[in-house]
């Protein structure tokens, strides 16, 4: 049962993995500059309310106790409220000391299966998008290596990686959004507000599929059961589609994996210019204010997001390749 | 099970658990504009989440009431004439002596959730609105010092002679403070009043939706159903983010342009501008209650040491000169005689009579200021070390991002953070004293700390003036003349507001604290 196996081995690792990312986060964040409590209760609130609250919220307790605690809750499926955003969820600021309406905190699972789908979306539109710029071109390239396609395939990746992405995402808006009138760019009111910023995201992932293909194919197109194949009588579209392509697809799957788990937990810039309300605009907007709870729970979902598209990735590339063994 | 059938299984599990979740119209929502939309509003700026008027000081939720909450009075705060009050729930206010104050009331008027608007919520609303413990405590004092009678439904009665203030007080400040249901406020802090917005105004909260408030039309308003079916009040953090909507279609309404963005949107056909000097001056504030700056020869040498011409270089249309701790739309503005000008001359003798010549001997001081919200501060705020070094002053500038600089702000036991902060305050009433009491009277001293006996002496004289033309003499010749020469702070420039909208947004009236009258809004 290599399946069983594989699951529960895999499985193990990435709660290990997921256990020291929140262990890391969690002590990075209360040992950073910023008292929550301080932003919670607001400026004008008095020392001894501050202190108050903190040790009714188990703030002040050794880091070791307050980690066991929230690992507590993690294991019952709770990972708790968020300090500062209301049930309502947007984002706040400001809220007085007296605030009564702070019983009524958002739930930071709910906050992040809101979002969480947002991002999705556009992770998944910026890798189709990624995937229909970059595989003509890599595989292009691949085919033809010293000669001008492959040249070509590295200029424009050198062109793409270069362009910052808030500077990419600007101008994109400019041009197909107050110019031309093609797209909206701004927020979310339907799947047309996700086009630009995947967009933005695919040009910013495309280089490293292109150069990927590109030497992957050029590899596997020297190989001898690529030789062999021509001697068979099979044709070159048969022989580049049926197993060049397929060869080099490990590691492109390998790559894009890591793209998208990436994407998952990254997005911030590109989340934050077009004011997307996934999970990049909701950590954003989280780290400004020192939402603890908020910051842990996304990535905790983050990391276990990785755990899991790797482990999808490494069944897929052995199904693909069953000499590979993970 | 092998690999490849466990993921066709999987997969297929997965389309079949996703396939009912799928929304046919997620794939078509239209994009741009439609006739008879809600007026779209972006805001630089977050809300709090209770939507308690008293229970914050933030601008944006300040903008949100503006659109649904009645007022007695409104001020278009206009520099040609800066005490102008129009009359809006109110229809007379009158000073029958020094402590007692008439106001009546229209009888036409309903809050959103039915019930009519009387003498009682007015009661009701001043007492709450002065309690000590509201963050936006309306002054000039706690609600012991003050009696509201009633004689009938639409009648108040306002009478200082308790806490021995003038009742002239009340006339600015019923443009400050919205007014509330007297049902939601016996409901206590965290009953409806925190739920929800209830108003009188000519827009109805309907809901939050993440970070876009929605207000519909309220077809009972008393001066008629607005023309525009709603306004959709958003937060949209990235001021490129804000300009790229306007330009786009997206939004009608942006706020806070960066004087860059002015220029941008200038040559814009489709794009105005709306230009107000604001109510908010922006101060460097010193830390009063700790050394070095507990000395006032120190504050006032520092002041000496920064020009604020090039300060006003740096800010382009975005400021506006002004020589008082007050913006000159504000009741008893004077541009002050004594007021610190640069002066790098009396700087060093200053600093020479306080015991450190050339600045030898002064500790290293930390001028703290914040990047993303105001405009401009990173840049003026090194030209401002800079100038402060070289008269001697050891002084480190630290930049932080809002939430670190918001935690850093406020004055605390020992004296708070750093030694000089930037911050602005605005506040939506001509009245001085929720700028001038609020930070220099030792009760409060929210960001300074400052405790000085003789400028409370100045403060309570001013508030406790027997009419609106004996406090502006007592402000002009006692009160701020004092303050110019002890400097708690140094009130940099006065703000300007820089609203952006689309050219078919017509009869919208922007006030200068940001609050926005759209009952007479069109569009297109």
């Amino acid at each position: 049962m290599f399946i069983v196996r594989f699951l529960v081995r895999r499985l193990l690792q990435g709660a290990l993995i997921v256990l020291l990312v929140s262990a890391l986060i969690f002590t990075l964040l209360r040992v950073v500059p910023g008292d929550p409590v301080r932003l919670m209760a607001g400026g004008m609130a008095p020392e001894a309310l501050i202190e108050q609250i903190a040790t009714d919220m188990g703030l002040r307790d050794p880091i070791y106790v307050q980690f066991g605690r929230y690992l507590g809750g993690i294991v019952q499926g709770d990972l708790g409220q968020s300090f500062v955003r209301p049930a309502n969820g947007a984002a706040v600021g400001g809220a007085s000391f007296n605030d009564s309406t702070r019983g009524e905190r958002a739930e930071v699972w709910d906050l992040i299966a809101e979002t969480a789908p947002m991002t999705l979306q556009l992770a998944l539109l910026a890798m189709v998008f990624a995937l229909i710029i970059a595989v003509p071109i890599g595989v292009w390239g691949g085919l033809r290596p010293g000669r001008w396609p492959d040249r070509f395939a590295l200029y424009l990746s050198s062109v793409f990686v270069s362009l910052p992405n808030f500077w990419l995402g600007i101008v994109l808006a400019l041009l197909l959004s107050v110019k031309l009138k093609l797209l909206p760019a701004i927020g979310y009111n339907g799947f047309a507000y996700t086009i630009l910023p995947a967009l933005v995201l695919a040009v910013e992932i495309a280089p490293f599929i292109i150069r990927t293909l590109t030497v992957s194919v050029a590899g596997v197109m020297n190989q001898s059961f690529i030789d062999m194949a021509s001697v068979r009588g099979l044709t070159r579209n048969q022989i580049v589609f049926r197993h060049a392509m397929k060869n080099s697809s490990v590691p492109l799957l390998n790559l894009l994996g890591v793209q998208f788990s990436m994407l998952l937990g990254g997005v911030l810039v590109i989340e934050f210019i077009f004011d997307y309300p996934g999970l990049g605009l909701l950590t954003i907007n989280a780290v400004m204010q020192r939402d603890f709870p908020l910051i842990q729970g996304i990535a905790i979902v983050t990391a276990a997001a990785f755990v899991l598209i790797n482990i999808v990735v490494d069944l897929c590339a052995t199904a693909i390749d069953p000499r590979l063994e993970y | 099970m092998d690999r490849r059938n466990f993921l066709r299984y999987g997969m297929m599990a997965g389309a079949a658990m996703a396939a009912p979740r799928l929304n046919p119209d997620f794939f078509f929502s239209s994009a741009y504009a439609q006739d008879m939309r809600p007026l779209t509003f972006l805001s630089a700026e977050n809300i709090t989440g209770n939507w308690d008027p008293t229970a914050h000081t933030t601008l944006s939720q300040t903008n949100i009431e503006g659109f649904v909450m009645g007022f007695l009075t409104r001020a278009p705060m206009r520099p040609d004439n800066p005490d102008e009050v129009v009359y809006e729930l109110a229809t007379e206010i009158n000073e029958i002596d020094a402590h007692t104050l008439e106001i009546k009331l229209r009888d036409d008027v309903t809050f959103h959730d039915g019930k009519p608007f009387t003498a009682a919520d007015v009661k009701a609303t001043f007492e709450y609105g002065a309690q000590p413990d509201r963050p936006k405590q309306v002054y000039p004092g706690p609600t012991e010092t003050f009696e509201v009678t009633t004689p009938d439904n639409y009648t108040v009665i306002v009478d200082t002679s308790k806490g021995g203030y003038g009742a002239s007080l009340f006339i600015f400040l019923a443009s400050y403070l919205p007014m509330l249901s007297a049902t939601d406020i016996a409901d206590g802090p965290g009953g409806m009043l925190s739920q929800r917005l209830n108003g009188t105004g000519p827009f109805k909260f309907v809901a939050q939706r993440g970070n876009d408030t929605v207000m519909e039309a309220f077809p009972e308003y008393f001066r008629g159903a607005p023309k525009i079916p709603g306004v959709t009040f958003s937060f949209v953090g990235d001021a490129t983010t804000r300009m790229l909507s306007l330009m786009n279609g997206q939004a009608d309404v942006i706020e806070r342009l960066e004087p860059e963005q002015v220029e941008t949107l200038e040559g814009e056909e489709n794009i105005k501008l709306s230009r107000l000097v604001s109510v908010e001056n922006k101060y460097l504030w010193f830390r009063c209650s700790k050394p070095p700056f507990d000395n006032p020869l120190l504050r006032k040498a520092a002041a000496h040491a920064i020009d604020r011409s090039v300060i006003m270089e740096i800010m382009g249309s975005a400021g506006e000169a002004s020589s008082n701790f007050i913006s000159p739309i504000k009741f008893g503005y004077t541009d002050l005689d004594n007021y610190p000008e640069y002066d790098p001359e009396e700087c060093q003798r200053l600093l020479a009579e306080a015991g450190y010549p050339g600045g030898e001997g002064l500790p290293e001081l930390e001028y703290i200021t914040s990047t993303g919200f105001y405009p401009k501060t990173k840049e003026y705020g090194e030209v401002i070390t800079a100038l402060l070094q070289e008269q001697g002053f050891p002084v480190t500038l630290n930049v932080m991002e809002v939430a670190a600089w918001n935690e850093r702000l406020y004055d605390r036991p020992g004296g708070g953070p750093g030694h000089m902060v930037d911050c602005g305050w605005s506040t939506g009433s001509p009245e001085p004293d929720l700028v001038l009491r609020t930070h220099f009277h030792s009760t409060s001293k929210r960001i300074c700390g400052i405790e000085d006996p003789e400028i409370d002496a100045a403060l309570d004289e001013e508030r406790n003036a027997s009419s609106l033309e004996a406090r502006k003499e007592s402000l002009q010749t006692n009160l701020m003349p004092m303050l110019a020469e002890k400097v708690p702070a140094l009130s940099l420039f006065t703000s300007v507001l820089i609203h952006g909208m689309r050219a078919d947004v017509e009869n919208l009236f922007i006030y200068p604290d940001g609050m926005s009258d759209a009952s007479q809004t069109v569009m297109g």
